[in-house]
């Protein structure tokens, strides 16, 4: 592996500027920093459905919140300590998004993009009427507790931060991994011809409900650090509009790794930076959106020739 | 049986109001292939101008029938105009570009538009005077039907109609059609396919206006973020009678109003969105293109 090449250069500096970072950072900007590295991983996530498997998923808040409502509730009310609670607030949303997704897969793009933000607010409006009597309602659950591992609390901010990192290493990995794989080849091919794709022999829906399966974990992965982070989850936090946050993420920054960061860093952290124009900050913001795609149609850093999503190409 | 009926008359009116809406997100989707996300907030900004316009300039000594026409025309006139800014600086020059560019810059577009009625009118809840109209409900039967509620009804018949027949049996119309089929075939067929974008674009806005207004009329409050929950209700209308079918947007509407009222009637309103969208996901796995959408062989 060389380690000269511009794009191995970048990535050494971006390891090592998140590494650093807790050093430089203040309370409230490390919160910010552990939040970028989650919804990194959750852009990632999203990408895997959107950007390589060209579906048009606009409720990925849908998995996050189950990802983290699960961790939650085994934490509240089953006492399982919360960092054994990490592989059910995988599975769990991996089983739902094969459930929920199977029966609408074969919708075409923006049939399939509206069914998906429907189940997001049908999963919003459960959590908030409290149906199970588990879910806390309106409030959402609390006071969940402090993660340890061999007796040492990684409660800190600086710990859940770390923490993010290694998440967000992890996710890269199997990211570059789906795409030497086979099924990330399939997924890759059907993106870019479906019909032709079936007709040699590949079971594109398997396929597809894979990505689903495998985004929705990976974000019910981000639940769990969110659900850490804030000692909470509330149903606020896994809105419609947070779907779009995402969905978003994907398309402004492009369908790549330094995209999708690139994507987060524009659609959360700037409106941080600029939280101090308060009322002005969306208003801006949303003209920041329309410019960035007139700007930059495809992402800023959109995927590589040979890598191109399908939704970038024109019906 | 009488929740039944008082159900369904105050469905029908929340009904047309969504079959209005939807109608702009119909016609655009049909002739842009693009979800217009900013269409719910134009519809919003319309009930605020309405409101600005009558508190300003007209006022309680109006007669209030020759003020409500003023306040439809040039409210309509306004959010058309709102409209074609839209289309020119969020669409246009994303027309050739991949097809959720145009999405999240919609997106965008409707972020500006909610926050910028926050900007200018604040973000507390603001109310339609209430002797704007005559506050008569007449009782048939035991069923309460007001004068708002009826003419809200009587004024989408007609508006519909005549939308109908404009699309159907006029030569614009005829371009309009030809043009959400295919655009370089129209172009050489000599139709002027940006002028037939605008036009569209002022028609789905003014009718939006008209939706805005009416629900500032009957509900009176309205605050600069009910855009999105309307929006997304005309939207899911839309869908649910196919999108870019125009009859199926009117259909899809008056379908869901009535459903959600008969929801609020019979089981709670606290449900209502989680089984509207259940509704729609089930009638998209039964039908994948709508109620009235036609089935696209794909391309090959």
């Amino acid at each position: 592996m060389k380690f000269t090449d511009k794009k191995s250069i970048g990535y050494i500096v971006f390891i090592t500027a998140l590494l650093i970072y807790p050093g430089f950072a203040d309370s409230r900007w490390l919160a910010v920093g552990s939040t970028f590295l989650i919804f990194s991983v959750v852009g990632l996530s999203e990408d895997i459905i959107l950007g390589k498997g060209g579906m048009f998923n606009m409720g990925h808040a849908l998995f996050f919140g189950m990802g983290a409502y699960t961790a939650a509730i085994l934490n509240k009310f089953f006492g399982m300590p919360i960092l054994y609670t990490t592989p059910f607030a995988i599975i769990v949303p991996a089983i739902f998004a094969i459930l929920l997704a199977g029966p609408i897969i074969h919708l075409r793009g923006d049939y399939l993009l509206v069914s998906t933000i429907g189940l997001n607010i049908v999963f919003i409006q459960l959590v908030q009427n409290d149906l199970f009597g588990i879910t806390g309602g309106p409030n959402g659950i609390f006071g969940l507790d402090i993660p340890q591992v061999l007796g040492i609390d990684l409660g800190s901010p600086t710990a859940v931060y770390y923490t993010g990192v290694f998440v967000l290493f992890l996710t890269f990995l199997i990211m570059t991994n789906l795409d030497r794989s086979k099924p990330g080849r399939a997924l890759h091919y059907f993106r870019l011809d479906d019909l032709a794709a079936k007709s040699i022999g590949i079971n594109t829906s398997a396929y597809r409900l894979f990505a689903f399966a495998l985004g929705a974990g990976i974000a019910g992965l981000g639940g769990v650090l969110f659900a850490i982070q804030y000692s909470a989850v509330s149903p606020e936090a896994f809105n419609f509009m947070q779907s779009v946050l995402f969905f978003s993420i994907v398309l402004v920054g492009g369908s790549s790794i330094p995209g999708i960061l690139i994507g987060t860093f524009v659609m959360f952290v700037l409106p941080e930076i600029f939280r101090d124009f308060a009322t002005w900050r969306y208003f801006i913001f949303g003209f920041a959106m329309i410019l960035a795609m007139v700007l930059r149609p495809e992402g800023i850093l959109p995927a590589k020739f040979g890598k191109i999503p399908a939704y970038m190409k024109k019906e | 049986m009488d929740t039944f009926f008082q159900q369904l008359v105050n469905g029908l009116t929340i009904g047309s109001i969504f079959a209005l809406v939807a109608l702009g997100y119909t016609m655009v989707y049909g002739i842009m292939k693009l979800i217009n996300f900013a269409h719910g907030d134009l519809v919003a900004m319309a009930a605020f101008v309405g409101l600005t316009i009558y508190d300003r300039f007209l006022g309680p000594d109006t007669n209030s029938f020759v003020s409500l026409i003023l306040i439809f025309i040039s409210t309509g006139i306004i959010i058309a105009f709102a409209g074609i800014l839209l289309e020119r600086i969020a669409y246009k020059p994303l027309r050739t570009a991949p097809r959720l560019s145009a999405v999240v810059s919609a997106l965008g577009a409707s972020l500006v538009i909610q926050n910028g009625i926050m900007l200018i009118w604040g973000p507390r809840m603001r109310f339609f005077p209430t002797d704007i109209l005559p506050s008569t409900t007449w009782n048939i039967g035991g069923i309460h039907v007001s004068f708002i509620q009826l003419s809200i009804l009587f004024l989408s018949v007609i508006i519909m109609a005549g939308l109908i027949f404009f699309i159907d049996k006029t030569r614009v119309g005829t371009a309009i059609r030809a043009t959400s089929l295919d655009h370089d075939a129209s172009k050489l067929m000599g139709i002027n396919v940006n002028n037939i974008i605008t036009l569209v674009f002022i028609i789905g806005t003014f009718l939006g206006a008209i939706g805005g207004l009416f629900i500032g009329l009957y509900y009176k409050g309205i605050t600069f973020n009910m855009g999105w929950n309307y929006g997304l209700y005309a939207f899911v209308a839309a869908i649910i009678g196919g999108i870019g079918n125009i009859p199926g947007a009117m259909v899809g509407g008056l379908l869901l109003g009535v459903f959600k009222a008969l929801i609020a009637g019979y089981v709670s309103s606290v449900w209502a969105d989680a089984l509207t969208f259940a509704l729609l996901i089930s009638i998209l796995v039964v039908r994948p293109t709508g109620i009235m959408g036609e089935r696209v062989a794909e391309k090959v």
